[in-house]
């Protein structure tokens, strides 16, 4: 890991190198001689991983509000899977843009593979956040960019579901009782728990609650823990609590099952506690159990801001990208950012505000406040183990409860990480 | 061409014909069903939309038209030039000597295998260079890489049925090679030419990877990036992807009917009776 | 590697077709420059889309591309050893066997159902034409939806297959899990490539006269008879292509698995493997190009085996 980061670092010196001639003689094309200098922009661009909103969306004129003085800013939305890949084509042919949102655990691969500049370069002032929000944008003591805001996992239940099998949500602390409330559901008739068990990164931040619930660590994926974590869903496919289908959905059709009012429980976001307060039956979150009681730790979500790496022009590039993210979410404008999105300010000073204004935000304060970076442990090298940690939790479902697979499955992922 | 006749079990056939296409279209059904129904009820599986809306429809209506037209003008530019390069070429490798040929029908193969992903990222290059990131003649020129090998083969393969003496006769005739190819090669492979139109058109239509690469942030994108709306990072609206593509099938679903129409039996044969 | 394989194929070629003076006088023949200017806008097409991806493909496979070094253009070059690497993979010898199963069984329903209904469709009856149009439409569905429709009727707990076969009293099948789930991507896909046969057998039929069909009813040859001794010969080469092409096409399909079941248990093919790892988007999100290039030429070279067979096929249909 360590010759792939200099590598990295010495391909981004000579960039710089590059870069630098090349204004050289860009600059010779402008009338007046002022050489050295950047050449002013007109358009910033900006990426950004929704594209559920459209160009008309009150969010797209949020975003174009914040373009620097004398320039005018061209949003894109990419699909939240591909923006990695085209940054790095982006960054490869040169034509990166100012400001990305990029998801938080892709930040240090990103950053290892020499796609942004760090922040203290393009003057990016990352002190307002709460550690544990910004730990996905620190690698290596560096700092990368600013989290837009953050969301985090919950367990919703369905109050009138429980009521009607007698259920009494208090009793739910650790997995026996919430295995017990599962059985009771069952035996009433009715759905146990949706979640998402899709191959890949969304699957791993679902398990992740379950995993690090159970004590298990990242470094070691294959321990007696992180055993009981894959035991506990693959029960719940044997049992009949969880769909089979959890083994190909992704968060948002886990979602959905809910809405049918056929399930009791749902582990999803906090981006759908709004939803969840407009259905026909009454969606209550609560935070995930852990083990043996209390709540256990989950996963941060979320994007964040940074400026990729520029091969023309860089300074000009990277203050605008400063001014830009300034404008989203510098101290005092955070809140107003990320009600846009349904997220959680990042710093706590804001975030105060932010939850007291609604009381549907309530029950998620502590679960944001304890929540953890999922690259805080690995960093850069916390990809290769979600894919191990993901395939060993398809096996788990798909064995449907027997013991024997789910205790290989997990062997075997920490086995493909040596 | 008279073999048009009518009797009763012609309506037996239209029986089977109407169950046969039912099935095949149910996944259809089932889309529809499900751009009609309310979210809440998305994943009740039930067998018609019981939680009816058609507010999917309203929004998507409001959204996507002017991707739809996008669409088709690429979809139409694409057949255009598809045909105009591979049916010359599909007239000289079956009826003309050309040096180099078996290496050519290999190329053709091999080009059809080179994964798409690396076809765009060469675009994506080129594009940037030659600033035409974003356009849609950009894409219109990507969409036909798809669509070009097979077009040559399979004029090749239909035209290598063209008797060889209705050629010769136009040649004792004194008509160029070219009159040759416009009045006796290119009517008699008309059905070739309405099935490699319709196999270009729907694969521009249907493109996405193209589109995604090179016509990321442009004014003018297809269809398949208005889908994009719809596709948050945590969350899908199921109802409008669907209800999307249940109304961009509507008119293209209505061109490949007419287009389809015009395979006509019996060209060959008719033409050497004349 | 797979260009060796081509220039040994084209130097051998002038010994094969025999002495330097036959091959003047074919040179000579006055339609060389015709076809020669006929096929022209296509050779410079080709050279100009496809000359370079191939060589970037290839040169990809050869070099050890990481994110950091794909940006930087500066991967040292590795041999053969990543192809080592690949072939030695747990993964590959499963997949191979997944791809055969998905390619073989696929291509035999795909070219079968549509030749039966392009059969069907050859006489007109009432409301054909509109009922051959309605075949195609499948295709102008976007792969994510179809692909998700399949994935929501073949749901194990409330898919309305399960129901289907629950009626006949068939248990209900866990159609995406490891085990089952490459006959649930093939069920789907032969659906998809129905229409493309259909459409080319269709096409290819009506090009054969009628006449012939007449007077084969004149010597008293029933339906069966007369589409093994006309329909079937006559239909050879369009078969053929037909059978390539679809050959080449499922052999790379990634969407409709990709959507479904994402690859994972034996639904993984060569197409999606080297899909995931292209993009990072398998299980895993290391990105890993050169091996994915490796697979990407393994593929090209499968093809161009089957290029080999086809042209074969094609002599003997000439000679």
């Amino acid at each position: 890991m360590n010759s792939k980061r200099t590598l990295a670092t010495a391909a981004c010196a000579a960039l710089a190198v590059v870069s630098l001639a090349a204004c050289g003689s860009g600059s010779s094309d402008n009338s007046a001689g002022s050489s050295g200098s950047d050449k002013a922009l007109s358009t910033v661009t900006f990426w950004d991983p929704y594209p559920q909103y459209d160009d008309s969306s009150d969010w797209a004129k949020y975003v174009e509000a914040c373009a620097p003085a004398g320039t005018t800013l061209k949003r894109t939305a990419v699909p939240n899977g591909d923006v990695l890949n085209s940054l790095t084509t982006a960054v490869k042919e040169g034509t990166a843009p100012d400001v990305v949102l990029l998801d938080n655990p892709a930040v240090p691969d990103a950053a290892a593979s020499g796609l942004l500049v760090d922040a203290k370069t393009a003057g990016i002032d990352t002190s307002g956040p709460d550690a544990n929000l910004a730990g996905p944008g620190t690698v290596d003591g560096v700092s990368y960019g600013v989290p837009i805001g953050a969301n985090t996992l919950g367990l919703y239940y369905n109050a009138d579901i429980l009521k009607k099998d007698g259920v009494d949500p208090a009793s739910i602390k650790d997995w026996a009782s919430l295995d017990a409330a599962l059985a009771k559901v069952k035996a009433g008739g009715d759905g146990g728990i949706t979640f998402a068990g899709i191959s890949g990164e969304e699957g791993t931040f679902q398990f992740l609650p379950w995993f690090w619930g159970a004590g298990a660590k990242l470094q070691d994926p294959g321990s007696d823990a992180a055993v009981a974590a894959g035991q506990l869903v693959s029960d719940w496919i044997g049992k009949g609590y969880a769909p089979k289908s959890a083994a190909t959905d992704n968060q948002s059709a886990s979602w959905d099952l809910f809405l049918t009012g056929k399930y009791a429980f749902a582990e999803n976001g906090s981006w759908f506690a709004k939803a969840a307060t407009e259905q026909k039956f009454k969606a209550v979150m609560m935070p995930i159990p852990a083990k043996d009681g209390g709540a256990a730790p989950v996963p941060t979500g979320g994007e964040f801001a940074v400026a990729p790496l520029q091969k023309k022009d860089a300074s000009a590039h990277y203050a605008a990208a400063n001014q830009i993210i300034d404008c989203l979410v510098g101290s005092g404008h955070q809140v107003k950012t990320d009600d846009q999105l349904g997220y959680f300010a990042a710093s706590a000073s804001e975030r105060k505000a932010q939850i007291d204004s609604d009381p549907m935000w309530g029950p998620w304060a502590n679960a944001i406040t304890s929540a953890q970076g999922r690259t805080s442990d690995l960093g850069p090298d916390y990809t290769a183990t979600s894919g191990a940690v993901s395939t060993a939790e398809q096996a788990a479902l798909n064995a449907a409860g027997d013991a024997g697979s789910v205790k290989k499955a997990f062997e075997d992922a920490a086995g493909s990480l040596q | 061409m008279s073999t048009r006749t009518h009797d009763h079990r012609a309506w037996w056939k239209t029986v089977i014909g109407v169950t046969l296409t039912a099935v095949m279209l149910f996944p259809l059904y089932w889309m529809v069903n499900v751009s009609l129904t309310d979210r809440s009820a998305i994943r009740d599986g039930d067998l018609y939309p019981r939680a009816f809306t058609f507010d999917h429809y309203t929004t998507v209506i409001h959204d996507q038209l002017p991707y739809l037209g996008t669409s088709l003008v690429i979809g139409l530019a694409t057949v255009a030039l598809t045909l105009v390069i591979a049916a010359p070429a599909g007239y000289a490798l079956s009826k003309l000597f050309v040096p180099g040929k078996r290496l050519l029908n290999f190329l053709l193969i091999v080009a059809q295998m080179i994964p798409a992903v690396v076809m765009a990222l060469g675009f994506y290059s080129v594009y940037n260079d030659l600033g035409m990131l974003d356009t849609v003649w950009g894409l219109i020129l990507a969409d036909s890489t798809i669509a070009v090998p097979f077009a040559v083969m399979l004029f090749t393969a239909f035209m290598s049925g063209i008797q060889r003496e209705l050629l010769e006769a136009a040649h004792v005739d004194g008509a160029s090679y070219w009159r040759t190819f416009l009045r006796i090669v290119l009517p008699l492979s008309r059905n070739a030419a309405v099935t490699v139109g319709l196999f270009a058109f729907i694969w521009a239509w249907s493109d996405f990877l193209f589109a995604s690469t090179l016509n990321r942030s442009g004014d003018r994108r297809p269809i398949t990036m208005g889908l994009y709306d719809y596709i948050g990072s945590q969350n899908l609206q199921w109802g409008e992807l669907m209800a999307t593509a249940v109304l961009a099938s509507i008119p293209t679903g209505l061109l490949l009917v007419i287009a389809q129409r015009y395979v006509a039996a019996g060209l060959t044969a008719g033409a050497v009776k004349d | 590697m797979s260009m060796t394989l081509l220039e040994k194929s084209a130097a051998r070629r002038p010994a094969r077709t025999g002495d330097a003076t036959a091959r003047r006088r074919r040179l000579m023949r006055p339609g060389v420059l015709a076809g020669i200017g006929f096929v022209s806008p296509l050779v410079a097409y080709m050279a100009l889309f496809y000359a370079y991806p191939l060589y970037e493909n290839v040169s990809m496979s050869l070099h050890r591309f990481t994110r950091a070094t794909y940006v930087t253009g500066e991967a040292p070059w590795a041999g053969s050893a990543i192809y080592r690497e690949v072939i030695a993979s747990p993964q590959f010898w499963p997949t191979v066997s997944h791809t055969a199963t998905f390619v073989v069984v696929s291509l035999v329903f795909q070219y079968s159902i549509g030749l039966a209904l392009a059969v069907f469709f050859q006489r007109h009856f009432p409301l054909s034409g509109v009922l051959r149009g309605l075949f195609l439409v499948p295709w102008l569905l976007p792969i994510i939806v179809s692909g998700t429709t399949w994935q929501w009727m073949m749901d194990a707990d409330s898919g309305v297959i399960n129901r289907l076969i629950g009626v006949f009293g068939v248990d209900p099948v866990w159609w995406l899990n490891t085990d089952h789930s490459l006959w649930a991507v093939i069920i789907a896909n032969i659906w998809l490539g129905v229409p493309f046969n259909l459409v080319i057998l269709y096409s290819g039929l009506q090009n054969i006269s009628p006449d012939l069909y007449e007077a084969a009813a004149i010597d008293g040859a029933g339906p069966w008879r007369q589409f093994w001794s006309i329909t079937f010969p006559l239909l050879k080469p369009v078969s053929a292509i037909t059978l390539l092409l679809g050959f080449v096409y499922t052999l790379k399909v990634v969407d409709i698995i990709w959507i479904m079941t994402r690859g994972t248990g034996a639904s993984q093919t060569l197409a999606t493997w080297a899909y995931s790892m292209a993009f990072g988007k398998g299980a895993s999100a290391v990105i890993k190009y050169s091996e994915a290039s490796v697979v990407g030429s393994i593929l090209l070279l499968i093809a161009l085996c089957m290029g080999f067979v086809y042209l074969a096929v094609q002599r003997r249909q000439e000679a």
